[in-house]
């Protein structure tokens, strides 16, 4: 893009406001139409949830174990690290050797936290 | 520095020893490592201090003198711990690596140089504490403090991030030197964008250091926390946010004194009275002494109000008189409970009959609490107010003077049940440890009541 | 990279602080007036945000890259405090069978 382009001005947003409008309009215009002009037959076994056949036992939405939370909470903790690794590999040349000293260090400290969280049986599903 | 890596290492050092079952070595280890850094501050006190790691953080004498007197605290705090811990929760290493993970965050917050700094260190020190407030995990009152401790201090967080950010819009920067430069070369084109950084950051930092009408959540949390995490929370944490509360506007915000002043007068006043207001209508103990530290902040206040020279030594000597007198009150308390089951003053009645070494440090701590002649909290108070008489109004002075008044009658109140309310009770058995932090509570109250010297030379 | 940031500064300064400031407050009221403590979670999170839009908004204006690094520490902080919150309101839920915070009412305020 050369710089004479990149001035903006609101007109230059004119086609995301477009892009909205029929985004949006193609969504709820379909919903609505369908709901208009197709037939509608309503009985007990067709408003029941389908199982293949077989009787239904209670209500999908229970509370599942709290062992999964555990994993998705650390996974969430670990995960968010790697932010600090993007800007540090974009510019890993400039850094040297004791850019990567003090990744390795970042690294070693996650990996006490790990090591942890193993030894606290946290991980385990059972 | 190296103190703090030394202590984030120690705290990781403990958890490991907690996986090893290594429980008898937890107290010793922390505490070395606590003199350590006592130690290792104590030989940067003389060297010229320049700003470190791209001007991150400080080590000035304002942020070695309030680094050593939180670990000093922490120290009185762990020596509490024997037998406290094992007796509430099962997981005894995290108890102590949290407190020293809460620790390097207060310690980061007294020496920040960079907004950043201010930023992480108040969440390092926030993160730590959630969890040592809700420790105790069937405890109904102990989860009902954490969760609301939690979502008042991630609201908090909200506007001090905000105001950050906006103190960054308006100046470019976030270093606590560039952000002076901009107040000073600019007196009369400073940007709309910097007085609401500054409105958002008093808020934020009232959240955190309890001052009305942001305080709310504070004897809630007090209450419901484990008696020694809300000594940890009542000391060292108070101490630590009102430091980075004045070293931010003692560096930055001087040249602006007419703007914020006001605000912080409504808030120091509103605190002042609320908090010794509800102080005098509460039965139980340690809800009582919830309220007077929202009281404290409000004197503490004073000396951000009139912020000078002087007001970094006034606050010093404040902050450690009340930390010292707290961590006797609350060991004091923590003996009483156990052995009567109530926080209730009823449960004083007649204690220094069968315990006249306890009631004395109490009364001593008691004294220093509300302000008596040869105390330590006399020094604070003296300082305090006579800062704020060379700055302001001497309606002002009335003021406080009239809360000091109401102070003395509650913490009053238990030094008449201790001596003059008769009740039969047993005597309460006092370990070595209790009796050494008592005595080390007590003479410290009373050496910096009568030579003052010994601690406002420090700044 | 040059054209991101010519791009973000075509946009005046005062709509970013404008938007991110209605944002904030959404959050704000939503913490105040909302009475689940999942919802009052997310809305600090929205609070947070919109302080990271704002924090972007100003370092692509000023030039100067430290506005973004302040942003990764904000969510790297963000992330830790939302993973103790969580766990303590499942400590809570499995105490009180409720996330509504009018269940908490034990302790006087």
């Amino acid at each position: 893009m050369t710089q004479a382009e990149a001035v903006n001005t609101s007109a230059n947003y004119l086609p995301i406001l477009f892009q909205l409008i029929v985004a949006g309009g193609f969504g709820v215009g379909t919903i609505i139409i369908t709901h208009l002009i197709g037939p509608k037959v309503k009985t007990e076994n067709k408003l029941g949830s389908f199982e293949s056949g077989i009787e239904v036992i209670g209500n999908a939405r229970q509370p599942f174990s709290i062992k999964y939370f555990m994993v998705a909470i650390l996974f969430v903790l670990f995960d968010i690290e790697v932010i600090f690794m993007y800007p540090w590999a974009v510019n890993f040349r400039q850094f040297g050797l004791s850019g990567l000293l003090e990744m390795f260090i970042f690294m070693a400290l996650l990996l006490l936290g790990f090591i942890y969280v193993i030894k606290k049986r946290a991980l385990e599903w059972d | 520095m190296s103190a703090i890596i030394t202590l984030s290492l120690l705290a990781v050092l403990l958890l490991y020893l907690g996986l090893f079952k290594a429980k008898k070595a937890l107290l010793p280890v922390s505490l070395l490592g606590l003199l350590a850094a006592i130690v290792l501050y104590s030989i940067q006190w003389d060297t010229d201090a320049e700003p470190l790691y791209s001007g991150m953080v400080l080590f000035d004498h304002f942020a070695v003198a309030f680094s050593i007197l939180s670990l000093f605290i922490t120290g009185l705090v762990f020596l509490l711990s024997r037998d406290y811990f094992d007796s509430i929760s099962e997981h005894v290493a995290e108890y102590y690596a949290l407190i020293i993970f809460s620790l390097t965050g207060a310690l980061l917050v007294v020496s920040f140089h960079n907004l950043a700094m201010l930023f992480i260190g108040i969440e390092i020190m926030s993160v730590a504490l959630y969890i040592l407030v809700g420790i105790r995990k069937r405890d109904f009152s102990s989860n009902e403090a954490a969760l609301k401790y939690f979502l008042m201090g991630a609201f908090s967080t909200g506007f001090l991030l905000f105001g950050i950010t906006l103190i960054y819009g308006a100046t470019g920067s976030f270093d606590l030197t560039e952000i002076k430069n901009y107040l000073i070369a600019n007196p009369h084109s400073i940007s709309p964008l910097f007085y609401s950084g500054i409105l958002l950051l008093i808020i934020g930092l009232s959240f955190k250091v309890g001052a009305a009408p942001f305080h709310f959540w504070t004897p809630d949390v007090y209450e419901g926390a484990p008696i020694l995490i809300t000594t940890f929370m009542s000391t060292v944490v108070k101490t630590a946010a009102f430091a980075g509360f004045l070293r931010l506007f003692l560096t930055c915000f001087v040249p602006l004194q007419d703007f914020w002043a006001p605000v912080l007068l409504v808030i120091t006043v509103l605190t002042l009275f609320i908090g010794n207001i509800s102080a005098l209508a509460q039965q139980s103990f340690k809800r009582m002494l919830a309220y007077s530290s929202i009281s404290h902040a409000g004197y503490m206040l004073f000396g951000i109000l009139s912020i000078g020279a002087a007001s970094a030594g006034a606050i010093f000597v404040y902050s450690a008189a009340y930390s010292i007198a707290s961590v006797v009150a609350f060991a004091v308390l923590i003996l009483v409970k156990r052995s009567r089951g109530s926080e209730h003053f009823e449960a004083f009645n007649g204690l220094a009959a069968k315990n006249p070494y306890l009631a004395f440090t109490l009364s001593v701590a008691m004294l220093s609490l509300a302000g008596i002649p040869l105390t330590a909290g006399f020094v604070g108070k003296f300082m305090m107010f006579s800062g704020v008489l060379a700055n302001y109004h001497i309606v002002l002075l009335l003021l406080a003077v009239l809360n000091a008044a109401m102070g003395i009658y509650y913490y009053f109140r238990v030094i008449v049940a201790m001596y003059f309310r008769p009740a039969d009770r047993e005597e309460v058995t006092v370990n070595a440890n209790y009796k050494a932090v008592l005595f080390i509570g007590a003479l410290l109250t009373i050496a910096i009541g009568i030579f003052p010297s010994l601690l406002a030379g420090w700044l | 990279m040059e054209t991101v940031v010519t791009n973000l500064q075509g946009v005046p300064i005062n709509h970013y602080i404008l938007f991110c400031s209605i944002i904030f407050a959404i959050g704000v009221i939503g913490v105040l007036i909302r009475r689940n403590v999942i919802v009052i979670m997310m809305s600090v999170e929205l609070m947070l945000n919109s302080v990271n839009l704002l924090l972007a908004a100003f370092s692509a204006y000023k030039g100067d890259a430290s506005g973004q690094v302040f942003v990764f520490f904000v969510m790297a902080l963000a992330a830790a405090e939302v993973a103790v919150g969580l766990a303590i309101i499942v400590m809570v839920y499995r105490n009180t069978r409720s996330v509504d915070i009018n269940a908490l009412s034990r302790l006087k305020w």
